[in-house]
């Protein structure tokens, strides 16, 4: 950084200070954390935004917990679970847990939620973390049983992950839209405010069952506040008059390490970044059906350069669409697409497209990344314009069969197991715009059988075929940058969700 | 007698007015400054594929964010720097002027067709035309036109020619209401009723007598509405819904620098000038046009 930049950068820092002094954060015992993408629902089973996920960590509760740190699994609203059969998953239930409202949880509660998400009428926004189940059974008032419609070894990871329990009574009372407005769970923090695209307010729950294997809190209060401007949010942290923010692109990330009263941490997540591409008969491209066209795309973006200079420390170029660590996740056999500008042309002049084409690409985040990708793609003729907008409307635009082209992630819920990122897309689901049969067949394969060796195998081929048949450029995993208060103790989890319950200041 | 005195006496006046106006319009410092800065900038976006020195998109992402000449670590290969994807962001700044110049004419044209074609109708029948024409300016009026262009464009997507469109077909007003009051003037003047009188056709007497005694008019609104329509088009590439990357428009370069306001200033700093320069110089036109061509706006 030049003298002059160092300059303006302490001149603006100062003024901000001086206009508005850093509020009690710390005295306070409060983090104010703020995030761009905004929720349309907080309730964990109507949206699949990241902060969504957050959200629903801090105020719900799962049957099982999986521990960040050692990967293990722990009781949470269970104390005990074993598989009767292939299909069947006994629980017992943890005594004396209350919700925020003060209702007991039992078994009842399992339940209704459970057997409410899977109902058709529910319209849970990713069918794929509950389709699995069939429905739960109550054997008592602290042990139920539940039933799958086939072997899904990977049951515990979700009761670890999306699946939370909802208070029955009040559930079904005001349903998914009254949760949204005033929100009910059991975890470390209860919603008193959520103003819709504002702010989610939090306060620590007193009652926090003793046992659970998340820490008591000691954080007093959280406050999210959506804030969708980037450059707002790096004021606001300048300012002092947020905590914490993440997602950071690389750059400002290295800039705000100067800044004195701020800490940057990074680390990689397990959110894939992948170009999805629509290659069905009714693709808004025609271009995509023509493989070779598809194959152009691939091998016409430098993912190393982008990994090294834009993505930031961690992040590593994936070959197939999944993370992986994740359980099924393989490139053995997937072909490799090197960066290849003169073989783009080539391949674009064969499928009959020397002048290249126009092409719109659809995006929500990152968006420096998306305008190199525009770039490396522009160098080969192919003349994408860029479309970005919220995240609720490009998966409506994608689910409509309106986007072509769209520069997705995916965060697979932080649940490390690969049933809950690739058939998510190459499944027949509604975000699937490739729909391979073939490919479908082997997912299945890999998500309801029994044996690990045979799950893996199953993967391995279906995201193989993917890589082969190009229905998606995977680019790479997102390391993600933390910039918080200098004071603030926390962990960079890869599973992209901060612990406000373990958190506390120095 | 009257007649030889006549002639000497209208001869003056007629070499005195071409003396006096190119006098005029060599002591209007605006204006030369203007026409000046004008010409210079309309150079520079026709060639700049001459004098740029490197592709505009050639994205280079080992070469990002190289500041400009004047810091220490710039150098002379990227006068201005490049941007974050490692683009030469003088070659952009060049390149982008060509952007802001096509939509300021084109959106001129477009909305300087339609409103000068309104105007002149309501101004020249009156009456039930006049009615109309008048109605169709306040509802336009009435709507909000940013708001307008931004649904709009968010609903049919934006690039360079729908912000084009939607400005040219939203921005006619000021030349309708303008027209019409000067055609007004203009239309119950003596050569008009000459002309009426000899058996011109109506349209020969709108084009021929009062469409050129209207000019000076059109041509003041004209620069006010490019220079307007250059803004207004920065303004929706910053908001993400006009001209779309990669495209070098100089309100998207200032969109995307926005995010390095704090550290990397000048990838605000640089296109932010230029635009202001532009802007400014099209005004000292229009300002200058008005200052000489008519007597009573002089100050």
């Amino acid at each position: 950084m030049s003298r002059f930049s160092t300059g303006v950068l302490t001149a603006v820092v100062a003024a901000m200070m001086a206009v508005a002094p850093a509020l009690a954060d710390k005295k306070g015992n409060a983090i104010r954390f703020a995030y761009d993408q905004v929720v349309e629902n907080v309730d964990p089973f109507m949206n699949n935004v990241r902060i969504g996920v957050i959200i629903g960590q801090q105020v719900w509760d799962t049957l099982i917990y999986r521990d960040p740190k050692t990967a293990e699994y722990k009781g949470q609203l269970a104390t005990a679970w074993k598989w009767i059969d292939d299909k069947t998953l006994e629980l017992d239930l943890r005594k004396g847990v209350k919700f925020h409202n003060g209702a007991e949880f039992t078994a009842d509660d399992v339940v209704y939620t459970l057997n409410f998400v899977v109902s058709p009428e529910s319209k849970v926004v990713t069918r794929q973390n509950v389709a699995w189940i069939d429905r739960a059974e109550k054997i008592d008032a602290y042990k139920v049983r539940i039933i799958c419609k086939e072997p899904f070894p990977a049951a515990i990871e979700y009761l670890a992950g999306p699946v939370v329990i909802h208070p029955h009574e009040y559930y079904a009372k005001v349903g998914p839209h009254g949760m949204n407005e005033k929100p009910v769970g059991s975890g470390p923090y209860r919603i008193t405010e959520h103003s819709v695209g504002k702010y989610v307010r939090m306060e620590r729950n007193p009652d926090y069952f003793k046992d659970s294997p998340k820490p008591q809190p000691k954080i007093e209060k959280v406050e999210i506040r959506f804030i969708p401007d980037r450059q707002t949010q790096v004021a606001e942290m300048m300012a002092g008059g947020a905590d914490m923010i993440m997602n950071v692109a690389l750059d400002q990330a290295t800039q705000m390490k100067a800044v004195p009263t701020l800490q940057v941490v990074s680390g990689e997540t397990m959110r894939i970044v992948f170009l999805h591409l629509d290659s069905r008969e009714a693709t808004t491209a025609p271009q995509l059906r023509d493989l070779k066209v598809r194959q152009a795309i691939m091998h016409a973006i430098d993912r190393e350069s982008m990994v090294k200079q834009i993505v930031g420390q961690g992040a590593r170029v994936l070959h197939t669409v999944c993370f992986p660590p994740q359980f099924g996740c393989s490139d053995e056999g997937a072909p490799r697409y090197a960066y290849d500008p003169a073989k783009a042309k080539q391949l674009l002049a064969e499928a009959g497209f020397k002048d290249g084409f126009d092409i719109d690409l659809y995006a929500y985040r990152e968006r420096n990344q998306t305008e190199a990708m525009i770039g490396y793609l522009r160098a080969v003729g192919i003349r994408a314009n860029l479309r970005f907008m919220q995240y609720a409307a490009m998966r409506e635009a994608n689910r409509a069969g309106k986007a072509a082209m769209l520069h997705q992630t995916w965060g697979s819920f932080s649940v490390n197991d690969v049933s809950a990122s690739t058939p998510v897309y190459y499944k027949f689901g509604p975000d699937d715009i490739s729909r391979d049969p073939e490919v479908r067949d082997f997912l299945q394969r890999g998500d309801s059988q029994v044996d690990p060796a045979v799950r893996k195998e199953a993967y391995r081929k279906a995201l193989a075929l993917i890589a082969e048949r190009a229905y998606s450029l995977p680019l790479y995993s997102l390391t993600t940058y933390y910039v918080a208060n200098k004071d603030l103790v926390f962990i960079a989890y890869p599973d992209e969700i901060p612990r406000f319950w373990e958190m506390s200041y120095k | 007698m009257t007649d030889v005195a006549a002639i000497p006496v209208l001869d003056l006046t007629a070499a005195s007015s071409g003396a006096l106006l190119r006098r005029r319009i060599l002591a209007h410092r605006g204006l030369l400054i203007g026409t000046g800065l004008l010409t210079f900038i309309v150079m520079v976006a026709l060639f700049a594929p001459l004098i740029a020195p490197h592709d505009p998109y050639a994205q280079d992402l080992s070469r990002r964010m190289i500041p400009p000449v004047w810091y220490e670590k710039g150098n002379w290969a990227h006068l201005f720097g490049t941007d974050n994807l490692g683009r030469d962001y003088l070659s952009r700044v060049l390149y982008g002027s060509q952007i802001s110049l096509l939509i300021g004419a084109a959106v001129m044209v477009i909305s300087g067709l339609i409103g000068t074609a309104l105007g002149l109708a309501a101004g020249f029948f009156g009456g039930r035309v006049d009615m109309i024409v008048t109605f169709i300016i306040t509802v336009r009026l009435a709507l909000p036109l940013i708001l307008v262009a931004l649904a709009v464009v968010a609903t049919v997507g934006g690039s360079l020619w729908v912000v084009i469109l939607v400005l040219g077909l939203l921005k006619w007003d000021r030349f309708a209401v303008v027209m019409r009051a000067a055609t007004q003037q203009v239309r119950v003047l003596d050569y008009v009723a000459a002309a009426e009188a000899a058996g011109a056709s109506t349209l020969r007497v709108i084009v021929g007598e009062v469409l050129p005694n209207v000019l000076p008019q059109l041509v003041v609104v004209a620069t006010v509405e490019a220079a307007s329509a250059i803004l207004l088009e920065a303004t929706l590439s910053f908001l993400g819904l006009g001209v779309q990357p990669p495209l070098p428009s100089w309100g998207l370069m200032i969109a995307e620098a926005k995010t390095y306001m704090f550290f990397s200033f000048w990838l605000i700093a640089i296109p932010g000038t230029v635009l202001a320069i532009l802007v400014f110089a099209v005004n000292m036109v229009g300002d200058g046009i008005r200052d000489v061509s008519a007597p009573g706006g002089r100050g």
